[in-house]
């Protein structure tokens, strides 16, 4: 696969990209409906759900407005494993306002709690989660994952903003790795 | 719900931190000039002049006086907001016997008081020392007479701050921060009341195993609040009712009301956990236990290596 250039090994596609669109068409639909007469802050989480943002945003038939935010892990003196931290805040006012955060895949949910608990602080009127993949099985936090795009296993993923090493996030389609590099 | 006391010396920034503790609570304050204002009308003169006059009864009411008919407007008052800050008038004596309150002392060497009183007033440092030493001494006084307690006495607070170097901002993070966790600790201990599990809050984390230790370091890097081993659920009682099972999952996290057992065991423990967690939601309502099991820790110590979604 020439996007790959031979730095990944892929086993097989797992969803291929008219089958992502239908099911990203599908939940702009019910977002759409959902949020009529509502205002809508849609909040991309960097780097992973890029392309999941730029199209569901485009499916959702409503005038929303949208951000990104980007967190990290950052070096702390008084912690040997350092802190997670927000390197890209959201630029726009969201108190009052419904908040839709989309995430490309959620497991144990933790970094979605974290992005959660920092969005709480800025007193939005709700917050709910959109990802592109779910996996119920791993899922530790109780999180408002309203939307979601298909249930995954423990396999390795890849493509569509999953990266491997930074890697293949740009595949138009969601492939299994042979394992993680 | 919350109370907080406010017990301040003269020139200490008591009052200011009230006034910005109100602004973050979006909560009223309850000072003397408030109180005579509002809960005593006619004889607030008499209230104001003489802290004894708290000791009469109250016509029209008898067995009641006014120092009972003030603890009784600010409870109420208390009960009605949710939210409520008591400056000055012996709250913390007032209100040692519930459970929901936050007890501050605020206090400053005599040097600092004295400096900044007699700039607040444009009056000389002498001049400002005997106003501070007038003003302290009421205030000692007054708590003695009504509720027969040494205000400068430190077993009545919970947090004293000095605020020689530490300004009202960042006293009052210190307050909000205490009255967060406390908040968190009194709905564990309500629960425990309606039901039959058992409160161990003021114990002090020994974790078990390295474990334990490596994911209340995960918790902390994600900044997400947690209880070690806050409570014990029984769920399984011998014919006299004698607690014969019981589990302790290691951690709890307020904000997700979520109850997490870790486990990097065999599978059979697995499974006797996994039905322990399964009894305990069954047997406590509205209680969410969480498996984290070996694979689950695994991908969270990986994620401290390499950092993603």
């Amino acid at each position: 696969m020439k996007v790959l250039d031979g730095t990944v090994d892929i086993t097989k596609k797992v969803y291929d990209e008219e089958v992502i669109a239908a099911r990203v068409k599908e939940l702009g639909a019910r977002i759409t409906a959902d949020y009529k007469g509502k205002e809508l802050i849609v909040i991309g989480v960097i780097k992973g759900s890029v392309y999941f943002f730029s199209d569901l945003t485009r499916a959702i038939d409503l005038p929303i407005k949208i951000d990104m935010i980007g967190f990290g892990n950052i070096p702390d003196t008084t912690s040997r494993t350092g802190v997670v931290k927000i390197t890209k805040d959201i630029d726009i006012d969201i108190s009052g306002k419904h908040v839709l955060v989309v995430e490309d895949v959620i497991r144990t949910g933790l970094t979605t709690a974290y992005l959660i608990q920092n969005l709480e602080a800025k007193c939005p009127a709700d917050i709910e989660i959109a990802t592109m993949l779910l996996n119920p099985d791993r899922l530790l936090m109780t999180i408002p994952v309203k939307y979601y795009g298909f249930e995954i296993s423990d396999s390795w993923l890849l493509g569509y903003g999953l990266d491997s090493n930074e890697v293949g996030r740009n595949l138009p389609f969601i492939a299994q790795l042979e394992k993680k590099s | 719900m919350a109370i907080i006391t406010i017990s301040r010396q003269n020139g200490s920034l008591g009052d200011e931190l009230a006034q910005y503790l109100a602004g973050k609570l979006s909560c009223d304050i309850i000072s003397r000039a408030y109180a005579m204002e509002h809960f005593f009308g006619g004889e607030s003169e008499k209230l104001s002049d003489s802290a004894r006059f708290f000791l009469t009864e109250v016509p029209g009411r008898p067995g009641v006086t006014y120092k009972d008919l003030l603890t009784e407007k600010i409870i109420k008052e208390a009960d009605s907001s949710g939210k409520l800050i008591v400056l000055g008038l012996g709250g913390c004596a007032m209100l040692e016997d519930r459970e929901d309150t936050v007890n501050i002392r605020v206090l400053a060497s005599l040097d600092t008081r004295r400096k900044r009183i007699a700039r607040r007033y444009n009056i000389s440092e002498e001049e400002a020392e005997s106003t501070i030493m007038v003003g302290d001494r009421k205030h000692k006084r007054f708590v003695s007479i009504l509720f027969e307690q040494d205000l400068a006495s430190p077993e009545l607070y919970d947090l004293t701050l000095n605020t020689d170097d530490i300004s009202v901002e960042e006293c009052a993070a210190a307050v909000l921060a205490l009255l967060e966790k406390k908040n968190e600790r009194l709905k564990i201990t309500s629960q425990t009341r309606s039901d039959e599990s058992i409160d161990h809050q003021t114990v002090t984390p020994v974790f078990k195993n390295e474990t334990e230790e490596e994911f209340a370091k995960i918790l902390d890097m994600y900044g997400i609040e947690w209880m070690y081993e806050p409570k014990t659920f029984p769920i399984e009682w011998d014919a006299e009712g004698n607690i014969k099972m019981a589990f302790s999952p290691d951690f709890y996290l307020p904000k997700f009301n979520l109850y997490l057992e870790l486990t990097t065991m065999d599978q059979k423990y697995v499974t006797k956990k996994n039905k322990k967690a399964r009894m305990v939601m069954e047997l406590y309502p509205g209680t969410n236990v969480r498996i984290v099991y070996k694979k689950d820790f695994q991908e969270l110590i990986e994620r401290l290596k390499q950092f993603g979604g």
